[in-house]
């Protein structure tokens, strides 16, 4: 027994111990480790914590785990939920939707976790789900899909803590067609994600007034772009692209020789360059363009102390790079919502005071009732309003412009352009 | 097996998508697309041309060098003699199975992340991605850590084994064993997950103790596949620690070894076929062949039975070629010089030899990045070996980074590292062959025609290898 015990996975131990270990405040932190002696018991709350390690969203992974193992120390020094430390279970889902089923399976039946949280890509999201709800395990889900909002899942699955993408391209309809220009050309990978923004945007900036002139879909698979970019009309005074893959570098570069320094407006989601470094050469032509952000990579003039405290728990420096190698760069647009999901969870713990599993169905009734979050370091994205119908939650969104290899904000949006008609209400499924 | 189209309006692939992907697992998984993007930006066309002019001068270059310059230049020089330490090779094989034993345990009831337990990182990191290489480099490490050496000796006494295996089999059980152990790194939807591994790398301990039990020594020259494989690399070395302390040029030790059975030539044939398709599976080409879109590829376990057949596939096509090249050659002698050529059988049998190098080389261009960050994860992880927090190596905070795949300069230098590697590889390879067919037909008339095919194959093969380095990769 003792042998197991000390093999026991103790990953957020693991994780929290050597970020203690950082700088002069450590032997403080150290010394101030939190008495769980308040709870009817100290046994931990276990959430497993379902992770993209290997496969296609390894990148996103790491930062998620990095934040995640953060927000769970920040919420363990602090005494834990209802007086318990967080234990994570971490469990690879391969980014396979297969394998994400396999994962909650497991989380539900041999690791005895509470509840399950975590991932990022929508088909595991997709494919995992459906196991969740069999399992009446309630799934936490970070995924910015809008999978959730359509009213394709189930009552157990709940995405509080991140923006969907429906509402993030909506968003952006009125800054774009007020202050760039009406006459939009949309270059998009030819597949579900591009045609997601396709769809969203086009309907948004119709109702803006705008029109979008040219819709040039370019395959997956595509390397070299200039064959595409004498499709783009003259009358065009926007480009909104959204390129994804290993040929965004060449796409951004090729833009830059097609246009010159004349070019319209160019506006993208920074989920292109996601943890790619905007001053890299070759990527000089972003300068003057604009960027969707789900928060704002570098450190802002007016940056808030929960901002700050934020990024110092990550380990992020100002430019969003990591604080050991500033070439680094996070995936800062993302990531907070692993932060924000899991302080929604202990808020939703606290609310229904979770003992055990036999309250599972009160955790996911506490948070259906929750509604305004205000801004804070529970919330150091901005502030969000959770819809319990329809499981998602919908915030501010940042507008953003290149100047000097950096981004600055030039625009938030409010949580009223966010909003959609729901599509769903989870509320009325039974349990 | 070709799906009927490519999924990608499927409501099921609708949200978000792949800004960047690294796949950092073992298998197939090295891709990291901010590397690839700026690889996109290198002038790779540059170094694939140059890269495999290098190749085909190193071609022309040895037609003109005096058989026995090349001769000369393989021969090793003595340093010494040396004692016999096969009794502490043995003591420290049984520590190794003790070791192997324990990260079993670990595999079953450590972390189930698998860049936190110590098996996946140990298997795949430090033994398959690195000890491979600094076998090829350093010598035969792994006669001092292969778990099952120490065992066979005390299993059988010092004694005969209870049943002889029949040499008739060869190495093809080996064959057979490497190409089900490579199926389950490539294609299997978890080979790192921890206490699936655990369970596999135990299976396999358990068949080959049993196995150098009944049939001794010779279970690890026909059936162990891994210590076939690791031998062979230990003889690319310059540095050859036997009875005697040798040194030479790099495959000298390879070119004295025994001459592979049709099974061996076979096996290390399979060795760089499985490698280069390691690569080609990452590649958008070959996400065409198997309709999969790369930016929204849906996962290991989609497409397992794709990568079976593309592995398998691979396989066969080059062993055939290889052995097409062998028969080609065989027969320009017999039609063009009056001599008599040896069997296509004996050629490809020894010329086989010249492709170590390459699938090295493969090998380490390929892990190369992998190495680069789960190094990182392995290090941690040995520093915290229980996952209890302990810090025995004094690490402190340690963040792990990739941030090496995001910048030009740093991307070119990784990008050199391998093709370096790729090319350097298939310079040995030709030198190797070269000296091969000296041997192997009478006359140097004979020899050089005899190896046009093998030298223009190694030529093709050099591009195809800088290809998919270059090449854009999902994934």
């Amino acid at each position: 027994m003792t042998r197991k015990t000390l093999l026991k996975p103790d990953y957020s131990r693991r994780k929290a111990i050597r970020t203690m270990g950082l700088g002069a405040g450590a032997l403080a932190a150290s010394t101030a480790l939190p008495r769980f002696v308040q709870a009817q018991s100290a046994a931990p709350i276990k959430i497993g914590f379902q992770v993209h390690r290997t496969g296609i969203g390894a990148s996103y992974g790491r930062w998620y785990d990095r934040t995640t193992t953060a927000v769970v120390k920040r919420i363990n020094d602090a005494g834990g939920i209802n007086g318990r430390p967080i234990e994570i279970i971490a469990e690879d889902d391969g980014t396979d939707a297969k394998r994400g089923a396999e994962v909650i399976e497991k989380f539900a039946t041999q690791s005895k976790c509470d509840i399950a949280f975590g991932t990022l890509f929508s088909h595991v999201v997709i494919g995992s789900a459906p196991r969740a709800g069999e399992l009446k395990l309630p799934y936490f889900v970070v995924s910015e899909g809008h999978h959730v909002a359509s009213g394709m899942l189930n009552r157990y699955t709940l995405q509080p803590g991140i923006t969907d993408v429906k509402s993030q391209v909506q968003a952006m309809a009125p800054y774009v067609a007020n202050n760039l220009g009406k006459k939009v050309t949309m270059i998009y990978a030819d597949f579900a994600f591009g045609h997601d923004h396709r769809d969203y945007f086009s309907a948004a900036v119709e109702a803006q007034g705008g029109e979008v002139v040219a819709k040039i879909a370019i395959p997956p698979t595509e390397t070299s772009f200039t064959k595409y970019f004498p499709q783009i009309p003259r009358e065009t005074e926007v480009v909104y692209h959204v390129m994804v893959g290993p040929a965004v570098l060449t796409f951004v570069k090729e833009m830059g020789e097609f246009f010159g320094p004349s070019s319209p407006e160019i506006f993208g989601f920074i989920d292109s360059l996601e943890a790619v470094d905007i001053a890299s050469p070759g990527l000089e032509f972003l300068e003057g363009s604009y960027f969707w952000e789900g928060m704002p990579r570098y450190a802002q003039a007016d940056q808030t102390d929960y901002e700050k405290e934020y990024r110092d728990a990550v380990g992020v420096d100002a430019n969003g790079a990591s604080v050991t190698d500033s070439k680094d760069v996070s995936t800062y647009a993302h990531m907070f919502g692993c932060w924000e999901t899991m302080n929604i969870i202990k808020a939703g713990m606290e609310a229904c005071d979770y003992q055990g599993p036999e309250q599972r169905q009160a955790l996911i009734e506490a948070v259906e009732a929750m509604s305004d979050m205000p801004a804070g370091i529970d919330h150091p994205q901005g502030p969000k309003r959770f819809n319990g119908k329809t499981h998602q939650t919908f915030g501010v969104q940042y507008i953003s412009k290149v100047e000097g290899g950096k981004m600055n904000v030039v625009h938030t949006t409010s949580i009223e352009d966010t909003l959609y008609p729901d599509e769903v209400d989870y509320t009325t499924q039974s349990f | 097996m070709t799906k009927p189209s490519l999924p990608v309006n499927s409501p099921l692939r609708r949200g978000f998508a792949v800004a960047i992907a690294a796949g950092l697992g073992v298998g197939p998984a090295s891709a990291h697309t901010a590397q690839s993007g700026f690889v996109l930006l290198l002038p790779t066309d540059v170094y694939l041309i140059a890269g495999s002019l290098a190749v085909a001068a190193t071609v022309i270059f040895v037609t003109v060098l005096p058989g026995a310059t090349l001769a000369r230049l393989f021969r090793p020089r003595r340093l010494g003699s040396l004692p016999d330490l096969s009794q502490l090779r043995a003591a420290t094989s049984l520590i190794a199975l003790g070791c192997l034993a324990l990260l079993i345990v670990a595999g079953h009831l450590g972390p189930s992340d698998p860049l936190s337990n110590l098996l996946p990182l140990a298997i795949w990191t430090v033994w398959w991605i690195c000890l491979v290489a600094v076998q090829g480099v350093f010598g035969d490490v792994w006669a001092w850590v292969n778990p099952w050496t120490g065992f066979q000796r005390l299993a059988n006494g010092g004694g005969q084994p209870p049943l002889k295996l029949p040499a008739a089999l060869g190495q093809w059980p080996a064959v057979v064993i490497f190409g089900l152990a490579m199926g389950f790194a490539l294609a299997d939807p978890a080979p790192d997950s921890p206490p699936r591994l655990a369970g596999f790398v135990a299976g396999y301990a358990l068949f080959t103790l049993a196995g150098v039990t009944v049939f001794g020594a010779r279970w690890l020259r026909q059936v162990e596949c891994f210590t076939i494989m690791l031998r062979w690399f230990a003889t690319l070395a310059p540095l050859q620690l036997r009875r005697w302390a040798s040194i030479g040029f790099p495959g000298w030790a390879s070119l004295r070894a025994p001459v592979p059975p049709v099974s061996g030539a076979v096996f290390i044939i399979v060795l760089l076929a499985t490698g280069s398709f390691d690569g080609l599976n990452e590649t958008f080409w070959w996400f065409a062949r198997i309709g999969i879109n790369p930016l929204a590829f849906p996962g290991r376990s989609e497409i397992i039975w794709d990568t079976t057949l593309g592995l398998i596939g691979a396989n066969v096509l080059l062993v055939a070629a290889f052995w097409g090249c062998a028969a080609l050659g065989v027969l320009l002698v017999r039609a063009f010089v009056a001599d008599t050529a040896p069997s296509t059988t004996l050629a490809f049998r020894r010329l086989s030899v010249s492709l170590l190098p390459i699938a090295l080389g493969y090998h380490i261009a390929h892990f190369f990045t992998a190495f680069l960050v789960n190094g990182q994860y392995a290090l941690v992880a040995l520093s915290d070996p229980l996952a209890n927090g302990a810090d025995l190596l004094n690490l402190g905070q340690f963040y792990v980074t990739t941030g090496f795949f995001n910048t030009r300069d740093t991307v070119q230098t990784i990008f050199r590292v391998q093709a370096g590697a790729i090319v350097i590889a298939h310079i040995l390879g030709v030198l190797m062959a070269h000296r091969i067919a000296d041997d192997l037909f009478t006359t140097r008339r004979a020899a050089l025609l005899g190896q046009i095919p093998l030298a223009l194959f190694m030529v093709l093969y050099t591009l195809l290898g800088l290809w998919l380095l270059a090449a854009p990769r999902g994934a």
